[in-house]
């Protein structure tokens, strides 16, 4: 019982270390930077595994607005993938006058989006309409 | 008799197995991946041109109001059967309907996309026109000529991945172009590829 406990500190330990990474510019992956504390030969497998099980996947970290030169309304997100693994999905954004309302066009679709493991992600949205004020946003796996 | 029944229940087994005929649910459709173009990759090309129409800056006219444009040849270039209304019906509309752009009906790549145009200008023209109060047909000189062009075509490659899949890919290329100069304002190329089986025809 003492061993898991034990394990499971290490790895979270390697999962909080890892944490550091999206926030850095020059992301270098697994395999090719230098091997660290969280990411060796024998902890490397423990951490992956750690990761899948407690489930980490996408974050978002900030959703910028602003009005592009020509009035429109343009979205920046910046997110980071968590796991280990590739995540591939899908978004929709909508976009909502000052009423609240949602404004039908046809670039509210769902489009394809991934983040490789434990990197940061940006998605680029403009509404094609000079309404607009406000957006919603929607994720779905990839299928 | 025992004959008689074991040939219906066979019969109405088969008549179970026809696939049912369902709508697709369009805005969230669940359905699985075609190696074709569908309507789905028509959606998504058209999304991502017109964001980066819109984003470039490039149909801002100076000086304000809003550029005259026209679709000019749009070409597919792959091994189906393709319309490529299916994908410029979705750019014009949310480009007239971005206020920067108004379409011409009387000039373009396939001809004028409205014929009457030109079909009421010849009644106007022959003996049937006098049938016609002449202060509502259209004179001479009335056809603003159009200012932008968008232009483009749409390419396959097919490609053998391994001994049993293969990779299709295809390239959605569209310019505007300024009508008075030649100058490109605008360009972008949007990329869809598919991976799956041999036995999945392509064209």
């Amino acid at each position: 019982m003492k061993t898991i406990t034990n394990i499971l500190l290490v790895a979270l330990a390697f999962t909080f270390t890892a944490c550091d990474q999206p926030t850095e510019k020059i992301h270098i992956r697994e395999g090719i930077r230098s091997d660290d504390l969280a990411s060796n030969i024998v902890t490397r497998p423990v951490a992956h595994a750690f990761s899948a099980l407690i489930g980490e996947g996408i974050e978002i970290d900030e959703a910028i607005l602003m009005n592009n030169d020509s009035g429109f309304l343009e979205l920046n997100i910046n997110g980071h993938n968590r796991s280990y693994s590739t995540k591939r999905f899908r978004y929709k954004i909508e976009w909502l006058d000052a009423n609240g309302l949602m404004i039908q066009t046809k670039t509210s679709t769902w489009l394809p989006a991934s983040a490789t493991g434990k990197s940061s992600f940006s998605l680029k949205a403009v509404a094609p309409r000079v309404e607009a004020v406000d957006f919603r946003m929607d994720t779905k796996k990839w299928e | 008799m025992r004959t008689k029944i074991i040939v219906t229940l066979v019969g109405l087994l088969l008549a179970g197995c026809a696939a049912e005929t369902v709508n697709i649910d369009v805005v969230n459709d669940e359905g699985k991946a075609v190696m074709e173009l569908d309507y789905r990759d028509f959606a998504q090309a058209a999304s991502e041109m017109i964001q980066s129409m819109i984003s470039s800056g490039a149909l801002k006219k100076p000086g304000g109001g809003r550029y005259v444009m026209t679709t000019a040849r749009v070409t597919n270039d792959t091994m189906q059967r393709i319309d490529t209304d299916q994908l410029m019906a979705k750019i014009e509309e949310e480009l007239m309907n971005s206020g920067q752009v108004v379409m011409t009906s009387a000039v373009g790549g396939k001809g004028a996309p409205d014929e009457m145009i030109y079909e009421l200008r010849d009644i106007r023209d022959s003996a049937t026109g006098d049938e016609f109060k002449q202060e509502t047909l259209a004179g001479k000189k009335t056809l603003i000529a159009p200012e932008l062009s968008i232009a483009g075509k749409i390419l396959q490659r097919n490609i053998r991945y391994d001994r049993n899949r293969q990779q299709v890919e295809y390239y959605f290329q569209l310019m505007v172009t300024d009508l008075t100069t030649g100058l490109r304002f605008w360009q972008k190329e949007s990329i869809i590829g598919k991976r799956g089986s041999n036995r999945s025809v392509a064209w």
